[in-house]
């Protein structure tokens, strides 16, 4: 099997093509000087990539072949007027026909034409907790979107430094969902909030069970996020920002970085940490990595799997190295690129 | 020609190619900078949120001048245009 990878960067678009995931060919950029921020293949085929500029602003594309692309004219955007801006689009996920996009500042849109045209999602954009949102480092985002595959009704998302939100009526209300997890910062009002969720994943098996990685720590959900608890045991820190799950296996892939207010690998050596028994305990999976004078930390978007078998793992740093796993993690290939600070690594199989 | 509306000449930047599908000179029409601008984003809707915020105001670093003034001096855009007359937008270049 052949994987293509979409890697997006601060300063274009690559294609990353892994022939038998062996020999790896590199092509773009795409978006020359544009940030590639998401992407996606779409169900119904074509591709949508999310692109931004700190000039002019973000846009979603859309290209039958990855070649051409086309900027759809009606994207998610916030009424003329608006005290909000939109600023980035974090997150591309499909679901029953449906594409989410989870943007900056923080909001939900929708589409039900392949990307063509947007919908705003109000009860989470103007939710009452919103005078409550305040930006974490990374701007007040929402970066991550989870469905339950047994019930259409039900979607998770999570937004930077406010916390994660389930709706149970198709999106027309929205409910924190944080209890168990730590404040990033306690606001005077809205005690459900000021939670900073870094990256999410689920397990297939249960909707229900979630991870998070969080400012916090790492945390498992096993009753659809109604409660967390954090585990973390064999985990070097609990800092970090993306977890990523393999649907094959079930193994968990989290990239550890040295507390907060560094944000670094710890010891000058990036590492992946693998959980094969659902977030019960970790270790170390990073054979191959560069194992000293290496501080380039992994984005939340910067990380994928793709659940061939055995699994390939894929991850960029903000470095603008690029590290490949065909093997859950057992070795790791670092390919012989330098591209700029990497925001998004997705993988599909060809 | 009497009742038509002076044509400007637009040059956008390159970052700005992949909206236009390549293109980096457009021709608007307006009596005022205002209508010129108003103009251009009719004809090619996806610049729009490129060049203005939900504000409708240019963004923060984009850069638009009429016959080589920067527009930002201007005490607006109700500013009358001529036909050959060019806008010239780039981005602020700041920093290092």
């Amino acid at each position: 099997m052949d994987v293509r990878l979409m890697v997006g960067t601060s300063k274009g678009g690559f294609w990353v093509t892994g022939k038998g995931r062996r020999e790896w060919a590199v092509e773009g950029p795409f978006f020359k000087g544009w940030k590639v921020t998401a992407g996606l293949r779409l169900a119904g085929g074509g591709w949508m990539a999310a692109v931004a500029s700190d000039i002019y602003g973000p846009a979603i594309f859309l290209s039958e072949d990855g070649e051409e692309w086309e900027q759809v004219a009606d994207g998610p955007a916030y009424p003329d007027g608006d005290d909000r801006r939109l600023r980035q689009i974090w997150t591309l996920r499909e679901n029953r026909g449906t594409v989410y996009a989870g943007v900056q500042d923080a909001g939900l849109f929708t589409s039900g034409d392949g990307g063509r045209s947007w919908e705003p999602v109000p009860g989470l954009n103007d939710h009452e907790t919103r005078g409550g949102w305040m930006p974490g480092a990374g701007g007040l985002c929402c970066h991550a979107v989870l469905f339950d595959h047994t019930n259409p009704d039900r979607v998770w998302c999570g937004i930077s430094a406010v916390g994660v939100f389930r709706t149970d009526d198709g999106g027309a209300t929205w409910i924190p969902r944080n209890r168990g997890v730590y404040w990033a910062h306690e606001d005077e009002e809205f005690k459900e909030i000021g939670h900073c969720v870094h990256a999410m994943a689920q397990d297939p098996d249960d909707p229900d069970r979630i991870f998070r990685q969080d400012h916090s720590g790492m945390y498992r959900s096993g009753d659809g996020a109604e409660s967390w608890a954090k585990n973390e045991r064999g985990l070097p820190s609990g800092f970090g920002f993306p977890i990523v799950m393999d649907d094959s296996t079930r193994y968990l892939f989290a990239v550890p970085l040295e507390a907060d207010q560094y944000r670094l690998p710890a010891g000058g050596a990036i590492q992946v940490f693998r959980s094969t028994d659902r977030g019960d305990s970790w270790h170390s999976a990073s054979a191959g990595l560069p194992s000293e004078h290496s501080y380039g930390g992994v984005l939340r978007g910067a990380m994928a799997v793709d659940n061939l078998i055995p699994g390939g793992v894929y991850m960029g740093t903000t470095s603008g190295t690029l590290h490949v796993s065909r093997d859950l993690g057992e070795n790791w290939k670092n390919l012989p690129v330098m591209l700029p600070r990497i925001l998004h690594v997705s993988a599909w199989v060809e | 020609m009497r009742g038509m509306k002076p044509s400007v000449t637009v040059q956008l930047p390159s970052l700005l190619e992949p909206v236009t599908g390549g293109v980096r000179k457009l021709a608007a029409s307006g009596e005022s900078l205002r209508e010129v601008l108003d103009d251009l984003v009719a004809r090619e809707p996806r610049l729009k949120p490129h060049l203005f915020n939900e504000a409708g105001e240019f963004r923060r670093h984009v850069l638009c001048f009429h016959n080589g003034t920067n527009t930002r001096w201007l005490e607006g855009l109700d500013v009358p245009v001529a036909d050959g007359d060019t806008i010239l937008f780039m981005q602020a270049v700041s920093g290092g």
